[in-house]
């Protein structure tokens, strides 16, 4: 075998594998969308979102209480969560640079993104559960805050890095003081991809449970007094996918089916905007 | 000792006895030199890559303050004063001296938006009267009649050409005294080019012009004054017709002639 047929060959071998390795994670993807979407709609109906929990066997129940939940507990975390995500990136970005403290911030904060969500479930029950007294929505926003703020801090960070420093210097050439450099030029020159680090922090922490069920805990019927505890998607479906009662079960899929596309969107919306982006 | 030739003029800025030394270098990049820049007129800085020129127009508008570390030393008189005081107010010095950058800088917002800027900063809000000066600058920029119908429209969709004339618009647009030219043209085209150097020569009625430059043939035909930098040190300050022809000194001799550099 001369060596350019032996060349020809290893790429052919490497290339066929890696295809194929390619094809067997897609594949994967492809197949738990699929169950998702061949249970999930088979269990959605209008009830899902007019109505509440109720034990099993009634026919008139749903996830509205799940819903709003939801919606209240990650919503509030956003609240939270953005302003001081981006308030601090823009501290390491603009302010802090290459200092040691700065440096310091963005090691740590690398460590807590990848800390395991219940450790930080644990921690909240620690700070906030166990002085309270019992479980609540507001734990459930803070746990949820705390896993959201590292991944939206370095993207603010890495996003203003990108803004060339000659716009800057531009901004200061005309006279203007740094907090308006970087409230008019810097942050306008990065709100495509800050935007995206606030929509791909929100689609990770809309998926938590194990951090939910320290903090927010769960509750079958709707309520939407923060001091108390609080149903979540995540944790319904959790409670309801294990439970043995059929019609809970169809509910669980509806809720995975809900929270799928959901944070499916959010990452796609994302994307298209960090593509615009790139684009220019 | 450097030459230096007699400036009829009033003076725009005057260098006397300036170091300048970068953050953690050990040696100054800049060492005691002694400069004037005449008012009204064009005073070109040219010499090989890292002889300080870009060091020194950064000085006066005390760029160099915005990274930690960078020491001055001597002085930069303007209106009567050391600019490199500790007590200068930077963001009033910035106003009264300009700046354009190498590369075009729009700002990402609208071309009304970007040349509004600087006056924003000052605090005009009356539309009318932005709309006037916005006008007017985009005029003295020769640049209005490309963009009257796109004022709206984002700055980084025009070509680096208009882009840098949009800046000069923007610069000018808060009527300094001094304009300071980075090496304006090195991204652009040479049509872009001829036009900024127009837009330079016309302008130099109303403001002072210090531009740093790689290119000796547009030093010469720009500029009234040109300074010859090397290894952080004037060598030779002369009329730009006289220095090209009849240098006093031999390195600046060598240097426009191609020998080195």
């Amino acid at each position: 075998m001369t060596h350019t047929q032996k060349r020809i060959i290893t790429n052919y071998i490497v290339m066929t594998l890696s295809t194929i390795s390619a094809l067997i994670g897609i594949g994967f993807l492809f197949w738990i969308l699929g169950v998702l979407i061949f249970n999930g709609i088979d269990a959605l109906s209008w009830t899902i979102f007019s109505q509440e929990g109720a034990p099993p066997g009634y026919d008139e129940s749903g996830l509205k209480h799940a819903l709003i939940g939801q919606l209240m507990i990650v919503g509030v975390a956003t609240l939270f969560g953005v302003p001081f995500g981006i308030l601090a990136g823009t501290y390491l970005s603009e302010y802090g640079q290459k200092s040691k403290l700065a440096e310091t911030i963005r090691d740590i904060s690398d460590i807590m993104m990848s800390a395991p969500s219940i450790v930080i479930g644990a921690f909240v029950y620690a700070i906030v559960v166990a002085p309270m007294g019992h479980f609540s929505g507001w734990a459930g926003s803070i746990a949820l805050t705390i896993i959201m703020l590292p991944i939206i801090l370095r993207t603010t960070d890495d996003m203003l890095q990108l803004v060339p420093s000659t716009l800057r210097e531009a901004a200061f050439a005309l006279g203007a003081p740094k907090y308006k450099v970087i409230i008019q030029v810097v942050y306008r020159g990065a709100k495509a991809g800050i935007l995206t680090g606030v929509l791909l922090g929100v689609a990770r922490v809309a998926g938590e449970t194990a951090p939910l069920l320290f903090t927010s805990f769960n509750d079958n019927f709707l309520n939407t007094d923060m001091m108390e505890p609080m149903a979540s998607l995540t944790v319904t479906m959790y409670n309801y996918a294990t439970s043995p009662y059929e019609d809970w079960q169809r509910l669980g899929w509806a809720a995975a089916f809900i929270l799928s596309m959901f944070i499916l969107s959010l990452n796609i919306i994302g994307r298209i905007f960090l593509m615009r982006k790139r684009g220019k | 000792m450097a030459t230096i030739v007699d400036i009829k003029e009033e003076k725009a800025l005057e260098v006397q006895n300036f170091e300048f030394t970068y953050d953690g270098a050990d040696a100054p990049s800049i060492k005691t030199l002694n400069m004037p820049i005449a008012k009204n007129s064009v005073t070109a800085l040219i010499g090989p890559s890292g002889c300080g020129k870009t060091t020194l127009l950064r000085s006066f508008n005390r760029m160099h303050d915005l990274y930690p570390g960078n020491e001055y030393a001597g002085e930069i008189l303007f209106k009567n004063r050391n600019i490199l005081s500790k007590n200068e107010d930077l963001i009033k010095l910035r106003i009264q001296i300009g700046m354009i950058f190498q590369k075009p800088t729009a700002f990402p917002m609208s071309i009304f938006d970007n040349v509004a800027y600087g006056m924003r900063l000052q605090g005009i809000k009356n539309k009318t009267e932005l709309k006037d000066r916005v006008e007017k600058a985009l005029q003295d920029a020769a640049i209005f009649k490309e963009v009257k119908e796109r004022l709206k429209h984002d700055a980084n969709g025009l070509s680096g050409g208009q882009q840098q004339r949009l800046c000069i618009a923007r610069a000018i647009a808060v009527e300094p005294e001094v304009l300071l030219f980075d090496e304006p043209t090195s991204a652009l085209d040479p049509i872009s080019t001829a036009g900024i150097e127009e837009l330079v020569v016309e302008l130099k009625e109303r403001v002072s012009i210090v531009i740093v430059t790689h290119n000796m043939q547009q030093a010469a035909r720009v500029s009234d004054y040109t300074g010859f930098m090397y290894l952080g040190e004037l060598i030779e300050l002369g009329r730009t017709e006289e220095m090209f022809v009849t240098p006093k000194e031999k390195l600046t001799e060598e240097y426009i002639t191609g020998k080195f550099g």
